[in-house]
């Protein structure tokens, strides 16, 4: 487990530099959206997910049992995503979260008030009395956020394993100081070694400990998660054919769901004969769930992809 | 560069017709953004040539820079996670970002650094590219400014790469099959 907690005095760019760092260090960045996405996953509405934040934000001195029940909900499912893979948190009370956890990173960026106003005004066009309300404000609703989850306060510098003045570090080297103590403290895990080519010559007896069916599922997963997008595998199972006593005579499972693209993808490397079948399947489903969004990714789809990266040629080629 | 290399089957689009349609992308760009500086983020390398060619049609005072990630398969030694190679030089907090793109077609790139680069809160993010190979398409990727919609074809030349050779290509052209593998499948 790998992770780094950005948080900062409103105004000091540190969603910038906790993008670029999880982009940088190939970590998931949990921001805004990644919360959402979270709380999406856990059936907890938005606006439900709104109202939490602004409660607690405000300072309310009756926070209800439900209201509580689902901030510290979030910050689980936080805490269960880093134990998955390496990540780097934006603000969310991060700090109290994994405080003083091993493989954790705890970075703080502070400015003089003076920058923080200049950086608000110019970031968010803002007059200079707005800027300076907007500043206070984010204050307050910080502190009160990390005082209610973790009775901490976020300008005790004992939280932090690294504070930095953005005023007199650029953003590359605040970055660069960020990921030598990353190095230093060998945060990162031990890369997974994975040697593409040799997949595919095994592809029909490869398996991936049971996970997935084949390795052409395998390399598409790998390939998923490499570029961060969410998948669940085998989710659903939609019902196609039933008998006269409502009982399921034929039905159908795709492989892959993408829930960020509300998309269903079933994988096939198998002979045309089974390719037939399940395209008429495929076709069924289409016809009794128009709103699902499925697509077959062929073979020929599959070798594509393989191809557009260079997996499937062997032999050194020349322009010309 | 008239005469074919002997690995291009095909040349799909003309260097007349790209630069022609890269003539009207720039002034549908610059109808876009008239009331503000835009930052132009060309994705290496694919993007160079064509971004090149682009800014030139590109009548407003506009801002540059450049961003690249590693690619799938890219390393034979990977941490099994995308990771930004090269990062921006400028801010864009609050700005309006024009992704440059010389093709868009699972979409797993573009969608990795929109995520990325949406999380730094420009004031705007939107998407260029050359090419738009939509049949491929897995992750949405909103495209506001379109060359050409092309079909699902291994396409190279015009900055487009294969084993970063072809970039050099001054049109679109079909790599064969026996360079890419796909003849043996």
């Amino acid at each position: 487990m790998a992770v780094i907690t950005i948080s900062g005095e409103p105004g000091v760019l540190d969603k910038e530099v906790a993008a670029r760092l999880a982009g940088q260090l190939g970590f998931l960045l949990i921001d805004k959206a990644g919360i959402a996405q979270l709380s999406g996953e856990m059936d907890l509405e938005e606006a439900r997910l709104q109202k939490v934040d602004e409660a607690i934000s405000r300072g309310d001195t009756d926070i209800d049992s439900e209201t509580e029940a689902c901030a510290r909900l979030l910050q689980d499912s936080v805490a269960q995503l880093a134990e998955e893979q390496d990540v780097v948190i934006i603000g969310r009370g991060a700090q109290g979260l994994f405080r003083n956890l091993p493989g954790t990173l705890h970075v703080r960026f502070i400015a003089p008030r003076d920058f923080r106003v200049s950086q608000t005004m110019t970031r968010g066009r803002l007059s200079e009395r707005e800027a300076r309300r907007l500043i206070k404000t984010q204050e307050l609703e910080r502190a009160r956020y990390l005082k209610f989850l973790y009775n901490l306060n976020p300008s005790d510098p004992g939280l932090y394993d690294l504070t930095i003045r953005i005023d007199r570090l650029s953003i590359g080297q605040a970055l660069k100081v960020i990921v030598t103590a990353v190095d230093e403290m060998e945060l990162r895990q031990v890369p997974r070694d994975r040697i593409v080519k040799d997949l595919l010559h095994q592809m029909p007896e490869r398996k991936d400990n049971g996970r997935f069916a084949n390795a052409a599922e395998t390399e598409f997963a790998g390939f998923l998660e490499f570029y961060h997008i969410p998948f669940e595998y085998e989710c659903r199972t939609f019902p196609l054919e039933s008998d006269a006593h409502g009982k399921v005579t034929e039905a159908f499972t795709p492989d892959f769901y993408l829930p960020e693209q509300d998309l269903f993808i079933e994988l096939t490397t198998m002979k045309q004969s089974l390719v037939t079948r399940k395209n008429r399947k495929v076709r069924k489903l289409r016809k009794l769930y128009p709103n699902v969004n499925i697509r077959i990714f062929y073979q020929r789809d599959f070798y594509n992809l393989m191809a557009k990266y260079g997996l499937l040629a062997d032999k050194p080629v020349r322009n010309g | 560069m008239d005469d074919m290399p002997d690995n291009i089957v095909e040349i799909l689009i003309s260097q007349q017709a790209v630069e022609r349609r890269i003539a009207e992308m720039g002034r549908e760009i610059a109808a876009a953004y008239q009331d503000s500086l835009p930052l132009l983020v060309g994705v290496l390398k694919g993007c160079m040539i064509f971004m090149s060619d682009l800014v030139k049609q590109i009548d407003i005072p506009l801002e540059i820079d450049f961003i690249s990630a590693m690619s799938y398969g890219g390393v034979q030694k990977s941490s099994g996670a995308a990771r930004i190679t090269k990062d921006l030089d400028c801010v864009i907090e609050g700005r309006d970002v024009l992704l440059i793109e010389g093709i868009v077609d699972t979409g797993m790139t573009a969608g990795y650094l929109l995520r990325n680069l949406q999380a730094r809160q420009p004031r705007s993010l939107r998407v260029c590219t050359l090419l738009d190979k939509e049949v491929r398409r897995i992750v949405k990727i909103p495209i506001s400014f379109r060359g050409f919609s092309v079909p699902d074809r291994f396409l190279v030349g015009y900055g487009l790469d294969f084993r970063q050779l072809y970039r050099n290509l001054p049109y679109i052209g079909v790599l064969s099959n026996e360079i890419t593998g796909l003849d043996r499948r």
